[in-house]
């Protein structure tokens, strides 16, 4: 029984290397040649398919013990199937290097454009890097502006406070002196009532006393 | 044109003032108000004071500044004469410093008397500004600094006292006076960490206090990184300090293109002001000094 799975396994890889080869020169043809490649290929991928089916069901009439290594190589064929036609399908949309090389001129010259693009993308990279310094500077920079402005309104902060207690002590002491000098108005104005009583009390005591001389003659 | 007009009234009014306080001066003058005289005269001296400083002639406004002062103090107005030998002072900045000197300090004395220490503290600082700019006496400059932050601290203003320490620190490091500069800095850096508003201040402080105590010794230096790194974790992250730990290894190894490349790098993205070159030169010296040795 191995020795048949042994058989297909040879077979698959006859057959695998064969697509390999066509899929690596589809690229390049175009046309009828094309055509009949791809075909080609998928009839062979075909027989790798039902190579992997006939694989499987001699696993099956094997022993369970002695299956897992067969499993194994059958898990890693259906892979490589799988990565074939992958490969297969890139291959008919792949544009070969032939046709570019066609339309943009010979093999020379493109080796120059790339040296020409490598040198652009450098100095590219080196503009953006100067960039960044001068961007990293100027950051630099008004963070250190900042520092300077946070200190003065700090101490700019304190003078207001100073300022504002201060205003409070004078406006109480403007308060205190207003209670004062309210104080010594009342004051003058009693001094001068008290100034015309005694005036008038003067002057009626003068005037009694001459009364009195005039009504004793 | 205007001006020497000015100054022709103004002598006039100098004149004038003169014959008042002298005929206040007699006998028969002090009975009959002398005081009104010498107010009268006070009030002539300062008008003539402010002719003089549109004529530009700053010394002679200082001087009748001055005369005005010393009436005031006659007549016991201790806040004018005060007031007025601060103008004095500012004229005199422009024509004779030590003039100014002279008249601040009666200022200050006036103030310091009276219990105003803020203002004090103020003419202080331009006192000390005068020394370092014009007359160029650094100790001086360093002494009026340290009393301005002195009574600064004494009236709770945190932040001028700050300022004024920092000026004080700076040059007594340029001086080589370094524990002092030390101390100073970390002072001003242990205070404003907390606050903040002035938190990113800190770290330009520690940076120059572990700059000093490099200058003394290396291992001083180190063990200060770490002390300031575990006292404010945000100092570990800056510029500066990875610059301390770079030129610490520079140094350990003798290494001295290692250290300019090391300054160099940190020079292209933010400029090192006059101070720390002077600083970071005296540190390339020592490095200089013991690679010299070798040679």
């Amino acid at each position: 029984m191995s020795s048949d799975f042994e058989a297909y396994e040879q077979d698959f890889g006859t057959l695998t290397a064969e697509i390999t080869n066509k899929i690596g020169r589809i690229p390049k043809l175009a046309g009828e040649e094309k055509t009949q490649l791809v075909l080609n290929v998928d009839k062979q991928l075909e027989e790798v398919r039902e190579l992997l089916e006939q694989m499987d069901l001699e696993i099956r009439e094997i022993p369970i013990q002695s299956r897992g290594m067969y499993n194994s190589r059958l898990k890693s064929y259906k892979q490589e199937m799988e990565k074939l036609e992958k490969d297969f399908k890139r291959s008919r949309i792949a544009y070969s290097d032939e046709v570019r090389n066609e339309l943009l001129g010979d093999d020379a010259s493109s080796s120059e454009s790339q040296r020409a693009h490598l040198l652009d993308n450098t100095e590219r990279l080196e503009r953006s890097s100067r960039r960044l310094e001068a961007g990293y500077q100027i950051a630099v920079e008004t963070e250190q502006v900042g520092q300077e402005i946070l200190s003065n309104l700090h101490s700019d902060r304190e003078k207001i406070q100073r300022s504002r207690d201060r205003l409070r002590e004078t406006d109480a002491n403007l308060g205190k002196s207003s209670r004062i000098l309210t104080g010594m108005l009342r004051r003058i104005i009693q001094n001068r009532i008290l100034v015309f009583i005694l005036g008038a009390i003067l002057f009626l005591t003068i005037v009694l006393a001459i009364y009195f001389n005039l009504r004793g003659h | 044109m205007d001006n020497s007009g000015k100054e022709k009234e103004a002598m006039q009014l100098m004149a004038e003032a003169d014959k008042k306080v002298k005929s206040s001066g007699s006998f028969l003058g002090g009975m009959f108000g002398g005081n009104h005289k010498v107010e009268d005269a006070c009030e002539m001296y300062a008008r003539a004071a402010n002719m003089f400083k549109m004529a530009k002639n700053w010394s002679a406004a200082g001087s009748a500044f001055c005369q005005a002062a010393r009436l005031h103090m006659q007549m016991q107005n201790k806040l004018d004469s005060a007031t007025s030998f601060v103008d004095a002072g500012n004229a005199y900045k422009k024509a004779d410093p030590q003039e100014a000197i002279n008249c601040l300090n009666a200022a200050i004395d006036i103030y310091t008397d009276m219990g105003r220490f803020t203002i004090a503290a103020k003419h202080h600082m331009t006192i000390a500004e005068i020394y370092e700019s014009e007359l160029v006496d650094i100790e001086k400059a360093i002494a009026h600094y340290e009393q301005a932050a002195d009574y600064y601290k004494g009236e709770e203003s945190n932040s001028s006292a700050n300022k004024c320490l920092l000026k004080v620190g700076s040059y007594s490091a340029q001086l080589e006076q370094y524990p002092k500069a030390i101390e100073i800095f970390e002072q001003v850096a242990t205070s404003t960490m907390d606050n903040p508003l002035l938190k990113y201040n800190a770290k330009e402080y520690f940076w120059k206090a572990a700059l000093c105590h490099f200058i003394v010794d290396e291992l001083n230096a180190k063990l200060a990184i770490e002390k300031y790194e575990g006292m404010f974790p945000a100092f570990s992250d800056s510029r500066e300090c990875k610059l301390l730990k770079k030129l610490l290894e520079a140094h350990e190894e003798q290494n001295n293109e290692a250290f300019t490349e090391a300054v160099k790098e940190f020079d292209s993205i933010s400029r090192l002001d006059q101070w720390q070159t002077t600083m970071l030169l005296r540190i390339k010296k020592t490095i200089q000094g013991d690679g010299g040795d070798l040679k």
